[in-house]
């Protein structure tokens, strides 16, 4: 039984609207049509392409931030307009753009938030809820910094304040809008690591947006490209990530190479060093 | 690792908080014009003596006025606390969404009109005030509606241009008035602490503590909503729900409070920040420590616009923010380094 389904799904943003006598149109940008694609439990989904072609409102309909214009998302084979606001947020847990709050909630408050549902009738947490937040807080590598506020911390850490922050929702389901766009070499990887050992060793479903198709590559079990034409490429991660594919979807020359069974794929402008002596198709040179 | 906040931690600082309160309540009602004793005071309760002026004087004008200001002081710094969180704005005060101004024009109406006639011992400024700040918020939050679903931006654009545009209706009302009226209305609008009937005090008090009662049952949620309401529904809270009832408990207190002593400023947007940098932005302390040093506050504010240029009286909105802006920024040059939005 799959874990996501996604069947015939489409939405559109408003455009403005438009008066004509007597009525109110509206008309819409269309980002996604006609989707359908289904996660198995316990799977690495990689969700890429170029801008605009709607990767963060496809993460913001999984999470019913955003309703869908046509067709179905269900989560665990229920319809997902059927789950209370409760209920969602114990299947399907969210790490959006990193953002800063604006009062100064230290991190183990933050995280501590994640169990609000779960509070007592005096407000406050039990012991479990304790519990759940310090494993979360041990996975991510933050107790350390457990009493600072988040405005204090690097890049790198509040982004794992987050994540530990949706771990303590305690979800089967784990969505992440770019979860590694500020960071660093070694601090994408970490986090990378860190979700690969949510999917292995807690049985999560991992649904990471990305740009990165080269580290996404490296963990992901499957991707689903979008393009910018409304078409889509689903499927294994080293079947979808081709040469002429990426450079289709995204429009740019790469040079693309091997390391073991892993492909990379390095995108070449027009004006960069060497791009003319670099043939785009290492497999049309050989030919030749 | 940091303390975290528990029932009980919150239940002894509660406790605490309303025994200072207590205390300051006390030390007031005994300053003033006249000095009063309180062996005389006492003396009245037990026996039955002839007119007893200090305690005539205790009963009949100190009490009913630190009861208003403790009222006043709370519903304001309750309410400010709820704002912010809610338009994730520390800017934000009571009057922020328009009920100034409503109460304001609500007021000048009421005096031009020259009604003499009262409803439940309230005057008809208080209740014309009272209708006006209520009718304002319900104008501003249909606004906001209108703009988008989470509508946090529109709601405080609706907010600024409707306060702007009763501001300047009061103005041309003003501008049009006789003299007296004119007083009457700036000295309302000053915010003043005036000496009313228990049965007043005892209905606000139940309006003021059964609002901060319903916001306090709501105060975990608060803390989630504050990251944004996406990032709330996301954790599983319905924010729909808290919203609404945060907003209108939250306008309701206000608006008691701007009809029983004007507009009192300062009190909404300082007491929940000095909360904040001293005991942290946790809600289910924040809220009900606010409202008690809220009414700490004026009660203390209003003492010293009583005996400052005795035997006359300064309008306590006038104290409050003369003495309420320094030590504020006391308070904030010591704990930045506390709060996120400022060491950032």
């Amino acid at each position: 039984m799959s874990t996501i389904e996604v069947s015939h799904l489409s939405f559109g943003y408003p455009d403005g609207h438009h008066f004509a006598i007597g009525r109110k149109t509206e008309t819409r940008v269309e980002v996604l049509r006609d989707l359908s694609f289904e996660v198995m439990p316990a799977t690495f989904l990689v969700i890429a392409g170029p801008n605009g072609t709607g990767k963060t409102t496809l993460l913001n309909l999984l999470c019913r931030s955003l309703v869908p214009k046509s067709g179905s998302i269900r989560i665990d084979a229920a319809a997902i307009e059927s789950y209370s606001t409760e209920a969602l947020a114990a299947k399907v847990a969210v790490v959006r753009q990193e953002f800063v709050p604006i009062f100064g909630f230290s991190v183990i408050e933050m995280v501590l938030m994640a169990r609000t549902p779960y509070y007592g009738q005096m407000g406050f947490e039990s012991k479990a809820d304790r519990e759940i937040v310090n494993e979360a807080l041990k996975a991510t590598d933050t107790a350390q910094f457990a009493s600072r506020t988040l405005a204090s911390l690097s890049g790198g850490e509040r982004q794992r304040v987050f994540i530990a922050r949706a771990l303590a929702q305690n979800t089967a389901i784990l969505l992440l809008d770019e979860p590694t766009s500020f960071l660093d070499l070694k601090h994408q990887v970490g986090i990378y690591d860190l979700l690969k050992r949510m999917q292995l060793e807690k049985g999560k479903t991992i649904v990471a947006v990305t740009h990165d198709i080269n580290l996404a590559a490296q963990y992901a079990d499957v991707t689903l490209l979008l393009g910018a034409d409304g078409s889509y490429q689903y499927g294994r991660a080293k079947d979808v990530f081709s040469q002429e594919q990426i450079e289709r979807v995204f429009g740019v020359r790469t040079f693309s190479g091997k390391v073991g069974q892993q492909k990379f794929f390095i995108p070449l402008g027009k004006f960069a060093k060497d791009s003319r002596q670099i043939n785009s198709n290492p497999d049309s040179r050989r030919q030749k | 690792m940091k303390e975290l906040l528990t029932a009980r931690k919150l239940g002894v600082r509660v406790t605490s908080a309303l025994v200072v309160l207590a205390v300051v309540m006390f030390v007031c009602s005994l300053m003033g014009t006249e000095s009063i004793s309180l062996k005389a005071v006492l003396a009245q309760v037990g026996g039955q003596e002839a007119i007893n002026p200090d305690y005539e004087i205790f009963v009949q004008v100190r009490l009913p006025r630190i009861i208003l200001a403790c009222i006043v002081g709370a519903a304001l710094a309750c309410s400010g606390v709820v704002f912010q969180a809610l338009l994730r704005n520390p800017l934000a005060d009571p009057y922020i969404l328009g009920i100034s101004s409503g109460a304001g024009l609500g007021t000048i109406i009421a005096v031009i009109s020259g009604f003499s006639w009262t409803l439940w011992g309230r005057s008809p400024i208080a209740v014309f005030a009272f209708a006006g700040a209520l009718g304002t918020v319900w104008l501003v939050w249909c606004i906001g509606r209108v703009t988008g679903k989470s509508h946090v931006t529109g709601l405080l654009l609706a907010g600024v241009v409707v306060n702007a545009f009763f501001s300047a209706v009061i103005m041309f009302l003003t501008s049009i008035a006789k003299s007296q009226q004119m007083q009457t209305t700036i000295f309302w609008l000053m915010g003043n602490m005036t000496e009313e009937d228990f049965l007043v005090l005892w209905l606000g008090a139940g309006c003021v503590a059964a609002g901060i009662f319903a916001l306090f049952y709501i105060s975990p949620q608060l803390n989630a909503i504050s990251f944004g309401e996406d990032d709330a529904r996301s954790m599983g809270v319905n924010t729909a729900r808290t919203r609404t009832i945060a907003f209108a408990v939250a306008a309701l207190i206000t608006a008691v409070a701007v009809s029983l002593s004007g507009l009192v400023g300062f009190v909404g947007l300082v007491v929940p920040h000095a909360v904040r940098l001293v005991f942290g932005p946790d809600h289910r302390q924040l809220l009900p420590l606010s409202g008690i040093v809220g009414a700490i506050f004026l009660v203390a504010a209003d003492t010293l616009a009583r005996i400052v240029v005795a035997p006359a009286q300064l309008p306590v909105g006038v104290v409050t923010a003369i003495v309420g802006g320094p030590f504020f920024l006391v308070l904030l040059v010591k704990h930045t380094h506390k709060v996120g939005w400022l060491s950032k």
